[in-house]
């Protein structure tokens, strides 16, 4: 099969796309910028600006303006006179940022995640009129019912359910408008997981907060009772670029190493077949000799991208979202490469709750 | 919008024959307090394989050995294999299995799940079967409901029947068994 050079997006796992069989789609006059996958539902923003949304939508998380699960990748039509920038999908909802400096929310919105000041769910997306044009925004995130937007100057703004501490804001049950969190100094990069979160600062150092079992906030015994403010992680003494959040585990990107720590039981730590959970912040051993610049995490498992455009999947193999085969699977408890991708260079990856998403075109 | 996107076409192998497959999955295991495997230190790692006919042992065994369970704990294979039935309706996969689903004594009809000792890696010795687990596949062809994430009592041996642990597995097989089966059926009258 020959595939054009601006490349494909490729599903796998569960998608609702295509039947959940692993295919491929590209946009005849247009490619994607990036990828974000929820639970069961995909977001997709182009170069053009365009969102297209598919997967469930229960709660009308596409913004689509329907309840209808959507099976291929659609516009979001009320968007266009504006330019999409950003995307995040949390479990049952969906955060936008436009160019015009909007942030738009959709989908379920039971603990406030969708920053609209009550808990009623929306199926087309929403102005959250906190956010003027003032602020820049440089990354949208979500989890299960949280929603987290950093700006360029590193403000981070939180909402939504806090029963875990998981939005970083002590005493609070949950709030239903953009609320702050201020560790002290600049925030770089954030990440929500399904009930934890974690952020890096400017300075390099990775913070983690919300529910504390099983080490995925990779603390100390004794910072665990404050679980519900943010709290520098110890034990990676090198910068930490970006961190991703799964359903139990928690993966930090440094200069040369990828750490990671939690639950491991269907191999989502990528530490081999002898360390199922770990509270310690731990460097995959396989990676070491590789670049890595991209990291993403699902539910149960996690993708990495290396400098040279390969791909590194590992953790739960059911419903072939880890792109390793097309009917036998089994869990993988170390970076596996991706071979269907070895004459490819892959961009972008995002893990949902049972599928993956990748962005990659043909090497010359 | 439809024609802003374009679908590729499928990359895998040409469209699926008629005839439906069989899908069995070793999920999970969990190991009895106690078992004496669990106690054992001659046992590190485990692995699990399943006999099936026509098919070779190396297709059917978890490609990996997990670290054996700690009293309570639950090791997750999640290995997935799809079996594509010989399309011969004379072929010898489809005669045992046939065999199979007809034997009225017990344990003909038996899938046979084998827990194995995996070697630590540096150190001599074989591989050994640890634990045995059976699905009647019959059951599955008279109620014609698929198997899924179904617990497993697995045992000492075929005639040590002391309980080790439990194994889940699924296996997706009723409208395969009916075929050949029915199948089976109308050859033997003719
Ligand atoms: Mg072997
Ligand atoms: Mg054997």
């Amino acid at each position: 099969y020959i595939l054009k050079e601006s490349g494909a997006v490729f599903t796998f796992g569960k998608s609702k796309f295509a039947e959940n069989i692993p295919t491929k789609f590209w946009f005849k006059n247009d490619k994607p910028l990036y990828i974000s996958c929820g639970d069961e539902h995909t977001a997709i923003v182009t170069g053009n600006g365009k969102l297209y949304m598919f997967g469930s939508n229960n709660w009308g998380q596409l913004g689509l303006g329907t309840k209808n699960t959507i099976n291929k990748p659609t516009c979001v039509k009320a968007l266009k006179p504006e330019k999409v920038k950003l995307a995040a999908c949390g479990r049952n909802h969906t955060l936008v940022y436009t160019e015009q400096g909007h942030v738009y929310a959709a989908g379920g919105n039971s603990e406030g995640q969708l920053g609209l000041g009550d808990t009623e769910e929306r199926s087309t997306f929403r102005l959250i009129s906190f956010f003027t044009n003032q602020y820049k925004i440089k990354q949208l995130a979500a989890g299960s019912y949280t929603s987290a937007a950093l700006t360029e100057d590193g403000q981070l703004f939180v909402w939504g359910d806090n029963s875990e501490g998981q939005i970083g804001l002590a005493g609070e049950a949950s709030v239903c408008v953009p609320c702050q969190v201020d560790v002290g100094k600049p925030v770089s990069w954030i990440s929500c997981g399904y009930y934890h979160s974690a952020l890096v600062t400017r300075d390099g150092e990775l913070y983690t907060f919300g529910e504390p079992e099983n080490g995925k906030l990779g603390l100390l015994p004794e910072q665990l009772k404050n679980n519900r403010v943010p709290q520098p992680v110890p034990g990676i003494l090198e910068r930490v670029n970006k961190v991703a959040c799964g359903g139990g585990h928690t993966v930090a990107l440094t200069e040369t190493d990828v750490y990671t720590f939690g639950l491991g039981q269907y191999g989502q730590l990528g530490h081999g077949t002898f360390i199922f959970e770990t509270s310690v912040p731990k460097a995959v051993e396989y990676l070491k000799k590789h670049k890595i610049c991209n990291i993403a995490c699902g539910e149960n498992h996690t993708a990495v991208i290396a400098d040279n455009g390969l791909m590194f999947t590992f953790g739960d193999g059911r419903h072939g979202k880890l792109g390793l085969g097309e009917e036998n699977f089994t869990n993988q408890f170390i970076p596996t490469l991706c071979s269907n991708f070895l004459r490819f260079t892959v961009y972008l990856v995002a893990c949902g709750g049972c599928h993956m998403l990748v962005f990659a075109t043909p090497r010359p | 919008d439809s024609d802003e996107i374009v679908v590729g076409t499928h990359l895998g192998s040409p469209p699926k024959a008629v005839m439906p497959g069989i899908r069995i999955e070793i999920v999970s295991l969990r190991l009895h307090p106690a078992a004496e495997v669990l106690a054992s230190e001659h046992v590190q790692q485990l692995y699990v394989e399943f006999h099936f006919p026509g098919v070779p042992l190396a297709e059917t065994e978890t490609p990996l050995s997990l670290r054996k369970p700690q009293s309570g704990e639950e090791i997750y294979f999640h290995f997935s294999k799809v079996i594509l039935l010989d399309p011969e309706a004379v072929s010898t996969q489809r005669k045992r299995l046939f065999s199979m689903l007809q034997a009225e004594v017990a344990g003909q009809n038996w899938l046979q799940f084998v827990v194995g000792r995996e070697p630590l890696p540096g150190t001599r010795g074989e591989c050994e079967d640890v634990g045995f687990a059976y699905l009647d596949l019959r059951e599955i062809l008279l109620s014609g409901s698929d198997v899924l994430e179904q617990e497993l009592e697995a045992v000492v041996s075929p005639q040590d029947h002391s309980a080790i642990g439990r194994l889940t597995v699924s296996v997706e097989a009723a409208a395969a068994l009916r075929d050949i089966y029915w199948e089976g059926r109308r050859k033997a009258e003719e």
